[in-house]
């Protein structure tokens, strides 16, 4: 308990704390970050000794919160806490002068706390709380600087893409917990049979929304609206990580259905969204491009069978991505742009910086020994011993090529060109990128280990996937350094430049029809609405000549309803509204008047009874109809 | 010490108070006005203190009325009232701290808005069918005179149509209530919950009266068209309890009447009422998609919110599992109390906006997050809130709604969908006020005043706080629903 609290609770207390008080901010952020990293260090010694930390907390009748830090989902936490910590602190340089740094911090300190409930979550409940939570929280910080143009449409695109797709999850964790009767995850994985098919394709079509996968991979790039430090933190591996985290825990219940369509989503993820990384403009939305394909690639682990194949290219996609981020920031601080053509040269004028965003480049591609050689040979080796090897082994290489090849023309790109003045020193900033190159670096070294705490079961790396895979991305990054991307990808450049959004893309897929679909019941409203008046009116004259056959007495009373009926439209505008105090004053006087008399009447026939009220009613309309002419 | 008579009454009490005393002047009446509803709430509190019992009701106070007919003044308690019966108390109080700026005839209004008070509680409250009538009918006149006397451009007109529909909506209700003392010989709702009195197609003739009646109320299409032009005109804190109490008759009588009374009738119209709940839930939601005035777009989202309400206790009746029931009943019941806490706070910070702008198209804003902070995060976090976010007061009842829902009739899962036109419709509505450029025409808008923050800022915590931990209200709920049998 004391650990996982540790965990979530120092985030959310700095943030509160920061709002409140406006002052200390780097001591509070890096005490929020900083404990919650210590908590997560000591849960994951814990867990990979074979001892879970696990805590419930009442929530609703029957549905507890549960949190768990067992093996997996600790290590993820320590992964989250360790990147969460360094781009914090790369943040406190790079937003030291904005006037609203206060909000920033105590957003991404809340977004932290929210992304470690989702890893620590047991029950599905949680889970799905903590996956709306970080929605949330990456809408607050896409849309930070929400005063510019263009930055509320990206932050509203992307909740709302992210949410469609949560559909998913919660029908998903509806069936299952129908299924199994209980909302702990652990339990639930062992459904079977349909139950299982349907439920992992809903988690699936949750998980493409926030990994970014084909065809929701557009709001990513448009995400970029952010402060970098957002992009590093959000972008790269925590928010997008959620739905390859889904999967990867997901995992040992998904039948072969359902790991079919997820291989072939990713798989096609990393093709696509690689095509795209390589024809932007833009070396932010290229990086982002680029997380949706390496996602691509988890998926296709995920899709093979071997989960931990995923969580080792997560894990090195971490380091590896928030390290890129956090370089782009730098050149992008000194040349006030992210376009690739501003930022030519902007690698030679900052060698040390170009040196850290070449070993990161070079590990995404799959250099030895850098981290992401690793696993992205697990995941090369997982492709190959799958059954639908056929479909998952071509686009895994693909995707490997691709990869090469846009992080070949990014280095290009940065140093080629003219250094332009010497930038200032940026001490914070340095730092945190710094570490997180040496994690791209040398995190592969920690991967067996891992795979054991994790009884992972991981195919035997023979002497082919590596050499499949060195041969994929150094192809890639000789292409990507020698040749224009128009060159390369020929007739498709049109097309990748337009994010293959095909016919039209999800906004003539799903926005205009929406919209559509409101204008018209918005039509029909006023129609209804006038047919209904007309009723109303109908329905008075109705009552009349009901009472007319039955009750002579009543007759001339209620025809008089009807026809003030017909009329008050028209009246109702002539009613002067001065006189209305003397109308209650008077009516509440009369009502307790007639309350005396009211007990006398009380026959207890019910026909009189009826009557009565009837009456009483039809009274109080005369009154309110009357009372134009008496004010 | 009778509690519930004395919270019923106590706000017309003092009413008829103000009416007598010789100085009736806005501040006399304002003063008067958040004594009496504060004074109320306490005693609410008190109420909440002596607990309620599983299977039964609570606290009841019973006096002899009419014996000839079986008619009494009874009034209690369970845990489907009382959740109600605060947010009542609680909501009139707010709306009495709001409404200390009128100055325009503040006696009658303040006298109109402790009538109302009276009303609602007692509808809540009473265990006799006639007494709940008065109650039911009473609210209605007061809330006409409400639009009438302080509501916008074309309120004569919005509460004529109000009043009338409501009316004539009500009348069905009164021959069911009379069908179920035909078949029990008395008004003891008690009575009619224990052993339900009529069976067969009385049963369901008198269920579709009821149905009509709280079709009206709650309001469910195609009979909601009353709701967003009563809105509309209605003046802030007409608007906030019309949404926050009165639109729970509806869904309170649903539960109370046609669920509790004609139980087997519900069940064979299960899937029908659940219709009625989708189709509400679907088309509230598109049709406050396509409002560019703001009110009318929070009015409209109210169609959707108690969309869920009804799908919720139609799942409940057409269930057979026990669990399954409960899950339907605590979250529809979870939801009626959450929907008056955020669209209130949605409703007051309309007003605040139309306060200062005497506007209320999105159009007309742009940029105020940075003008206006205060009013601009306390409505983006009741925006949310309402869009169902996790951690806020809708997300724990629609997701037992909805979990229900699946596990019992499926197909109306679909209603689901409208979750994210919600999230459209807020967002935008966001981005069009608050976010982008600053709009040079509200350069000098001023922020909230501390009256307006202590008319919102207990809704937003409450907010929080049925969304982080709902235990505390839920329990209430879930003490009663557990034990329904029906």
């Amino acid at each position: 308990m004391n650990l996982l609290a540790l965990i979530l609770l120092p985030p959310v207390l700095a943030a509160l704390a920061i709002l409140a008080l406006r002052r200390a901010l780097v001591a509070l952020v890096l005490a929020g970050a900083g404990l919650s990293l210590a908590g997560a260090g000591m849960a994951a010694m814990t867990a990979w000794g074979g001892a879970a930390v696990t805590t419930t907390l009442p929530f609703l009748p029957g549905l507890a919160i549960l949190l768990m830090a067992d093996a997996l989902t600790a290590t993820i936490a320590l992964m989250v806490a360790t990147v969460a910590g360094l781009v914090l602190i790369y943040g406190l340089g790079y937003m030291a002068k904005d006037p609203e740094r206060h909000r920033f911090f105590a957003t991404m300190l809340f977004f932290v706390a929210a992304m470690q409930l989702l890893v620590l979550s047991g029950d599905w409940i949680t889970l799905l709380a903590a996956w709306e939570m970080i929605g949330f929280a990456s809408y607050l910080l896409i849309g930070f600087w929400h005063a510019r143009a263009g930055v509320a449409e990206a932050a509203t695109r992307a909740f709302l893409y992210t949410r469609s797709a949560d559909l998913g999850l919660y029908i998903g964790a509806f069936v299952l917990i129908g299924a199994a009767g209980t909302s702990e995850i652990s339990t639930t994985l062992a459904t079977t049979g349909t139950p299982a098919l349907i439920a992992g394709l809903l988690l699936l079509i949750a998980a493409m929304g926030k990994s970014a996968q084909v065809p929701m991979q557009d709001w990513l790039m448009r995400a970029m609206a952010g402060p970098t430090p957002v992009s590093a933190l959000l972008h790269s591996a925590t928010l997008v990580a959620a739905g390859a985290i889904l999967l990867i825990r997901a995992a040992p219940m998904l039948p072969g259905g359902a790991l079919l369509a997820i291989g072939i989503v990713g798989g096609a993820t990393a093709v696509i969204a690689g095509l795209i990384a390589l024809a932007e403009r833009d070396l932010k939305r290229l990086l982002a491009a680029s997380t949706a394909s390496q996602y691509g690639l988890m998926l296709v682990a995920v899709g093979a069978g071997a989960p931990v194949a995923a969580l080792l290219h997560l894990i090195a996609h971490a380091a590896i991505k928030s390290a890129l981020f956090l370089g782009a920031g730098i050149f992008q601080h000194d040349r006030g742009s992210t376009d690739l053509e501003a930022l030519s040269g902007a690698g030679r004028a900052r060698p040390g910086m170009f040196a850290g965003f070449a070993i990161a480049a070079l590990a995404l591609a799959g250099i030895p020994p850098l981290a992401g050689f690793y696993s992205k040979d697990a995941i090369i080796a997982a492709a190959l011993e799958s059954p639908a090897a056929a479909w998952l082994v071509p686009l895994t290489l693909a995707g490997s090529v691709l990869t090469g090849a846009y992080m070949g023309r990014a280095m290009r790109v940065l140093w080629a060109g003219e250094t332009g003045p010497r930038p200032a020193a940026i001490p914070l900033m340095a730092a945190g990128m710094g570490v997180l190159v040496l994690l791209a670096a040398t995190l592969g070294q920690g991967f067996k280990p891992l795979e054991y705490l994790l009884e992972g079961g991981l195919p035997e790396i023979g002497l082919i996937v590596p050499l499949l895979g060195l041969g994929a991305g150094l192809s890639g990054l000789g292409l990507g350094w020698l040749f224009a991307p128009a060159r390369l990808l020929g007739p498709l450049m049109a097309p990748a430049r337009n994010g293959f959004a095909v016919a039209g893309g999800m906004d003539a897929l799903i926005l205009r029809p929406a919209l559509a679909l409101a204008a018209a019941c918005a039509a029909f409203e006023a129609r209804l609405l006038a047919a209904q008046i007309g009723m109303i009116r109908g329905l008075g004259l109705g009552i009349a000549r009901l009472v007319e056959r039955s009750d002579a007495a009543l007759y001339a009373f209620s025809l008089w309803i009807g026809r003030q009926n017909l009329h008050l439209g028209a009246r109702a505008r002539l009613t002067d509204t001065n006189g209305i105090d003397a109308l209650i004053f008077g009516l509440v006087a009369r009502t307790i008047a007639a309350g005396a008399r009211a007990r006398r009447l009380q026959s207890g026939f019910i026909h009189r009874e009826l009557a009565l009220t009837f009456a009483g009613i039809a009274l109080v309309t005369g009154v309110l109809l009357a009372a134009p002419y008496f004010l | 010490m009778p509690l519930l008579t004395l919270a019923t009454f106590l706000p017309i009490l003092g009413g008829l108070a103000l009416m007598a005393l010789p100085d009736r002047s806005a501040r006399m009446a304002h003063g008067i006005s958040i004594g009496v509803t504060g004074v109320t709430f306490l005693i609410t509190l008190a109420i909440w203190s002596r607990g309620i019992v599983a299977g039964d009701f609570a606290q009841v106070e019973e006096v002899a009325w009419i014996p000839a007919i079986g008619a009494a003044y009874r009034l209690g308690l369970d845990g489907l009232s009382l959740p109600l019966v605060l947010l009542t108390s609680l909501l009139f109080l707010l709306s009495a701290i709001y409404s200390a700026r009128i100055g325009e005839r503040a006696a009658s209004y303040v006298v109109l808005m402790l009538m109302l008070e009276t009303a609602s509680l007692g509808t809540f409250m009473a265990l006799d069918g006639l007494l709940f009538y008065v109650f039911f009918e009473v609210s209605l006149v007061g809330m006409y005179f409400m639009i009438a006397g302080w509501g916008y451009e074309e309120r004569q007109r919005a509460a004529l149509m109000f009043f009338l529909y409501t009316l004539l909506g009500s009348l069905p209700l009164l021959l069911a209530i009379i069908g179920l003392y035909l078949g029990s010989g008395t008004f003891d709702m008690r009575a009619w919950i224990d052993a339900p009195p009529l069976t067969g197609l009385a049963a369901m003739l008198a269920l579709i009266a009821m149905f009509i009646t709280f079709a009206v109320k709650i309001p469910v299409f195609p009979v909601h068209t009353w709701l967003p032009a009563a809105h509309v005109q209605a003046p802030t804190a007409g608007s906030v309890i019309l949404a926050g109490v009165m639109l729970k008759f509806g869904t309170y009588g649903l539960v109370r009447f046609a669920l509790q009374m004609t139980p087997e009738a519900f069940a064979q119209a299960g899937q029908v009422i659940l219709a009625f709940g989708v189709v509400a839930a679907l088309y509230g939601a598109f049709a406050a998609l396509a409002q560019s005035d703001l009110k009318k777009m929070i009015a409209y989202t109210s169609v959707n919110h108690m969309g869920y309400v009804v799908i919720g206790v139609a799942v409940a009746a057409l269930s057979l599992d026990p669990g399954i029931r409960t899950i339907a009943l605590d979250g529809a019941t979870l939801q009626m109390v959450s929907h008056g806490l955020v669209t209130g706070a949605l409703f007051f910070l309309v007003g605040m906006l139309q306060d200062r702008a005497h506007s209320r198209e999105m159009s007309d804003f742009g940029g105020l997050l940075g003008r206006v902070p205060w009013l601009g995060w306390a409505f983006i976090l009741s925006a949310f809130a309402s869009l169902g976010l996790p951690g806020l007061a809708h997300f724990p009842a629609e997701f037992q709604i909805f979990l229900a829902t699946l596990n019992a009739a499926p197909w109306a899962i679909v209603a689901i969908l409208a979750i994210v036109v919600t999230a459209g419709l807020y967002l935008r509505a966001i981005a069009a006020v608050f976010l982008g450029p600053a709009n040079e025409k509200w350069a000098d808008m001023p922020d909230l005043d501390r009256r307006e923050k202590l008319a919102v800022v207990p809704l937003l915590i409450l907010t929080i706080l049925v969304g982080v931990a709902p235990g505390w209200l839920i329990g209430m709920i879930h003490t009663t629903m557990a034990a329904l049998s029906f």
